[in-house]
C-alpha cells in the first residue's frame, strides 16, 4: 500500500458537475479556471471541454483539482457511468430563472444513488443570480432542499463571478474534512489515475508493485 | 432533430464508438444512436439487474450474488493485448486518460487433460512441464531464430522466406513436436484453428512477435484488461465523440432506415422522426440481422459462436488462484476444428462482487448442440453457481456501402483479443472516408 499523503504531495480531488442542459455548467468551470467568460452567443463553441486541473491551498494542504464536465452529453440524458467514477465531490447545477432545471434536480440525485457512494460530497449551485428580475426559484426554497438532500447550497453566477469561488472552495474543504474520500485513494478499488487529469500518452496499469510476489521470478 | 448530420451511427458498440470518436476528432458532425439505454451494444458489460433482463426476463438475480451495481458483466470476452492495434488507439486518442487497467494474471493452455502455464519468463519456460528437455532445446533455436529476424538482414534468415515458406517449413526445420505446434499457434499466435499451417510463414511470425513483446510488457501475461468491465472502452470513445461535438441518444427505437429511389441512404427514421445524413454507419442488429429493417436484408451470417458466462464463487482450479486468466483449450486436444477459449476476471477488476468469479467459456459452433462442444471448457472450471448460455450468429455486411452510403460493421468474433475489431475499425473507415485510417495525437489541453 502507498503511503500516506506527505505533505509535499498534493492531494488529487475529483469534482464532477451535473445538471440540466444550459443551465451553466460550462461556464462555471470556464469562470473558475480560466477566469473567462464567453459573451452568450459564443458559449456554444465551448465543445472540446474535457475537463480542467486547478490548483489550491485548501487548510495548509495543496490539492490538485480535477473538474470534469458533461461533454454535452445531458442533453440526452445520455451521461456514460464511467464519467461518475472515481468522483470524491458533485456539483449539481440548476438555473434560478428556469424552473424546470431545478424540478429535475431529484431525476440527478438518483443518477447519484446509482452511481456513486453516499459518503461523495454535493453542493447544490443555483447560477445565473445575475438575472434576479426572471428568477424562478427562491432562494429559501432551494436552501431547504439541498439540506433535505444533504448538500451544501450557493447561489452563483458565473457571468458577474458572484459564488463561483465559494462554490468550488466550500466542496473541496468539506472533502479535506472527509479523509476517507482522499487519504487511501484505493478505498474505492485501486489508487491511480482516474481524474487525476490522467497521463496523456500512457495505460494506465494498477497494482503493478504489489502484485509481484517474493521469491517469484520477475520479467525484467 | 431538424439538423442534419455529416454521419449517423447507430448501436454504441465498441466498433461503432471508436469510429464515431475518430470522425468527431475529424470534424464531422456525428448523431450517435442506440435502441437499449445503456452503452455498449453487443459489447457492453451489463449490472445484474440487465444481465437477467436480457437472460431470464421473468427472474430477479439472486440475493447472494451481492449489489447490482458492482457488476459489470462482458457479454463479449476479449482482453486487450498490451502492445496490439487498441492499445494505439487508446493512446494516440487519449481515451486512456478515462480509463484504468490491470494486467491479466496469467495465460494457460490445456494440454493432455491438465492445464499449464504459458511461461512467461526464461524460468517459468525451464521449469514448464509443456516440453520435454530435448524439445525444449529446439524451441529455444526457434524462439531466437524469430527473435533474431530481421528483413533487411539474410544472415538472419536460415534459408527460411518468411513470405513464401509455410509455417510447416518452418515448424519442421526446427523439428518441433505437433503439441509444441499446438502451444505456439494456438497459445501464442492465437489462431482459431490451423489453417494458418500451411500459409506463409510471415503473418504468424508478427502474431508471436506481438505476443512476446506483449508478454515482455508487463510481465505476465499479454493481456491488460480496463477495470469496470470491458463497456468502460466504448464510453470512454463515446465521450470523446461527445467532447467533439457528437450527439448521443439511447433509448431509441431505429423505425426505419429512409432510402431514396435508387436506394441511397437518405435518413433513419426513429420516434416518427426522420434525422438526415450523409451517411450512415451501423452494426448488423440494424441492419436487418434480426429480420428488422423494414425485411430488407443488408448482413449474411458467417457462422455462430456458443458463449457461455459463468459466475463461480471460487478461483478457476489449477491456476494458482489467479484473480484472472485466460485458458486456451487447442482444438487437437479436443478433435475440434475450433479452440475452445476461457477468460475469467473477478472482483479484483471491479467487474463482480468480493468472491464472485466471472468466467466465460466460447468457441465457434461446429455442430447443432453448441453447448455440448463446450463442454470440455466448463468441465474445468469446478463447480458453477449460474451459466447463461448465448448463441450468437456471427453478421458481415453484404456490401461495402459506397454505393447506398450504408457501411456495416461486422460482429464480434471468437477470438480472444481486439485485433479484429480494429482491423474492422481500419475498414469501415476507408469505405466511409475514402482514404486510410491515419491516427493523429489529439490535441492536449491548456492546463495549469
Ligand atoms: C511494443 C512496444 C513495447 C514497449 N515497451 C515499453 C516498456 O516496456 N517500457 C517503456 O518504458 N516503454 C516501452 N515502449 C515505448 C513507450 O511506450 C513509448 O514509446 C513512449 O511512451 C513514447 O511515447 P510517444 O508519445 O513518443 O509515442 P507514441 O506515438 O504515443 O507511441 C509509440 C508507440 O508505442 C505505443 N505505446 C505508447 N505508449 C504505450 C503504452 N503505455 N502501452 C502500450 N503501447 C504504447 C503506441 O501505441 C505506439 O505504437 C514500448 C513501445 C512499444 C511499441
Ligand atoms: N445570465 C447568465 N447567463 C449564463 C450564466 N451562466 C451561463 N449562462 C449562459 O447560459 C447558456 C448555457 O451555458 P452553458 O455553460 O453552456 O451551460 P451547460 O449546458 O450547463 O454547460 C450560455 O448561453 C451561457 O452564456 C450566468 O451566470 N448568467
Ligand atoms: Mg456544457
Amino acid at each position: 500500500m502507498s503511503p500516506a499523503t506527505t505533505s509535499t504531495q498534493p492531494v488529487n480531488v475529483k469534482l464532477l458537475l451535473i445538471g440540466n442542459s444550459s443551465v451553466g455548467k460550462s461556464s462555471l468551470l470556464l469562470r473558475f479556471s480560466d477566469e473567462q467568460w464567453l459573451p452568450e452567443d459564443e458559449s456554444s463553441a465551448t465543445i472540446g471541454v474535457d475537463f480542467r486541473v486547478h490548483k489550491m491551498d485548501v487548510k495548509g494542504k495543496k490539492v490538485k483539482l480535477s473538474i470534469w464536465d458533461t461533454a454535452g452529453q445531458e442533453r440526452f440524458r445520455t451521461i456514460t457511468s464511467s464519467y461518475y467514477r472515481g468522483a470524491q465531490g458533485i456539483i449539481l447545477v440548476y438555473d434560478v430563472a428556469n424552473r424546470e432545471s431545478f424540478e429535475a434536480l431529484p431525476r440527478w440525485y438518483s443518477e447519484l444513488e446509482t452511481y456513486v457512494s453516499s459518503s461523495v460530497v454535493k453542493i447544490l449551485v443555483g447560477n445565473k443570480v445575475d438575472k434576479e428580475f426572471s428568477r424562478q426559484v427562491p432562494t429559501a426554497e432551494a436552501e431547504k432542499f439541498a439540506a433535505r438532500m444533504s448538500s451544501l447550497f450557493v447561489e452563483t453566477s458565473a457571468k458577474t463571478s458572484v459564488g463561483v469561488k465559494e462554490a468550488f472552495t466550500e466542496v473541496v474543504e468539506q472533502i479535506m474534512d472527509t479523509p476517507e474520500l482522499w487519504e487511501n485513494t484505493s478505498a474505492r478499488g485501486q489508487g491511480t489515475a482516474h481524474g487525476n487529469g490522467g497521463v496523456p500518452g500512457g495505460v494506465q496499469v494498477v497494482g503493478l508493485m504489489d502484485e509481484q510476489k517474493p521469491g517469484e521470478g520477475c520479467a525484467c | 432533430m431538424d439538423e442534419e448530420y455529416d454521419v449517423i451511427v447507430l448501436g454504441t458498440g465498441l466498433t461503432e464508438c471508436i469510429l464515431s470518436g475518430l470522425l468527431s476528432v475529424e470534424g464531422k458532425k456525428v448523431l450517435h444512436m442506440d435502441r437499449n439505454d445503456y452503452y455498449g451494444g453487443e459489447s457492453a458489460s451489463l449490472n445484474l439487474t440487465q444481465l437477467y433482463r436480457k437472460f431470464r426476463p421473468d427472474q430477479a438475480p439472486p440475493a447472494d450474488l451481492g449489489r447490482d451495481r458492482d457488476y459489470a458483466v462482458d457479454l463479449v470476452p476479449k482482453f486487450i493485448i498490451a502492445s496490439g492495434e487498441l492499445t494505439k488507439i487508446l493512446v494516440h486518442t487519449d481515451v486512456t486518460r478515462y480509463l484504468e487497467f490491470k494486467q491479466i494474471a496469467g495465460s494457460y493452455v490445456y494440454r493432455e487433460g491438465r492445464i499449464s502455464k504459458v511461461p512467461s519468463t526464461e524460468m517459468e519456460a525451464v521449469r514448464s512441464p509443456l516440453m520435454g528437455l530435448f524439445e525444449k532445446r529446439r524451441a529455444k533455436k526457434f524462439f531466437e531464430f524469430l527473435q533474431g529476424w530481421k528483413d533487411e538482414d539474410p544472415t538472419t534468415h536460415q534459408g527460411i522466406n518468411l513470405d513464401e515458406d509455410s509455417m510447416k517449413t518452418v515448424y519442421e526445420k526446427f523439428g518441433l513436436e505437433a503439441g509444441t505446434q499446438d502451444f505456439i499457434g494456438h497459445a501464442m499466435a492465437l489462431y482459431l484453428d490451423d489453417d494458418y499451417i500451411t500459409k506463409p510463414a510471415r503473418p504468424s511470425y508478427d502474431r508471436i512477435v506481438l505476443y512476446t513483446s506483449s508478454m515482455a510488457r508487463y510481465g505476465k501475461s499479454p493481456y491488460i484488461y480496463p477495470l469496470y468491465g470491458l463497456g468502460e472502452l466504448p464510453q470512454s470513445f463515446a465521450r470523446l465523440s461527445a467532447i467533439y461535438g457528437g450527439t448521443y441518444m439511447l433509448d431509441k427505437k431505429i423505425d426505419a432506415i429512409v432510402t431514396d429511389s435508387d436506394g441511397k441512404f437518405v435518413g433513419v427514421t426513429s420516434g416518427g422522426e426522420t434525422v438526415k445524413a450523409k451517411q450512415v454507419i451501423g452494426d448488423p442488429s440494424y441492419f436487418g440481422a434480426n429480420g428488422g429493417d423494414g425485411g430488407k436484408v443488408r448482413v449474411v451470417e458467417e457462422g455462430k459462436v456458443v458463449r457461455a458466462i459463468c459466475f463461480l464463487k471460487h478461483p478457476i482450479p489449477g491456476t494458482d488462484d489467479s484473480d484472472s486468466c485466460q485458458i486456451i483449450i487447442p482444438q487437437n486436444q479436443v478433435n475440434r476444428r475450433h479452440d475452445i477459449y476461457i477468460a475469467m476476471v473477478s472482483s479484483t477488476h471491479n467487474v463482480c462482487a468480493k468472491g464472485v468469479y466471472v468466467a466465460i467459456v466460447s468457441t465457434v459452433v461446429e455442430t447443432d448442440r453448441p453447448e455440448q462442444e463446450i463442454a470440455a471448457g466448463l468441465s474445468l472450471l469446478g463447480p458453477i453457481y449460474d451459466k447463461f448460455v448465448d448463441i450468437t450468429p456471427l453478421y458481415t455486411p453484404t456490401s461495402s456501402g459506397q454505393a447506398d452510403n450504408i457501411f456495416i460493421t461486422r460482429s464480434y468474433d471468437a477470438t480472444s483479443h481486439f485485433e479484429t475489431v480494429v482491423e474492422d475499425v481500419q475498414d469501415v473507415w476507408k469505405r466511409v472516408v475514402g482514404s486510410d485510417l491515419v491516427l493523429k495525437k489529439r490535441e492536449v489541453e491548456v492546463q495549469n
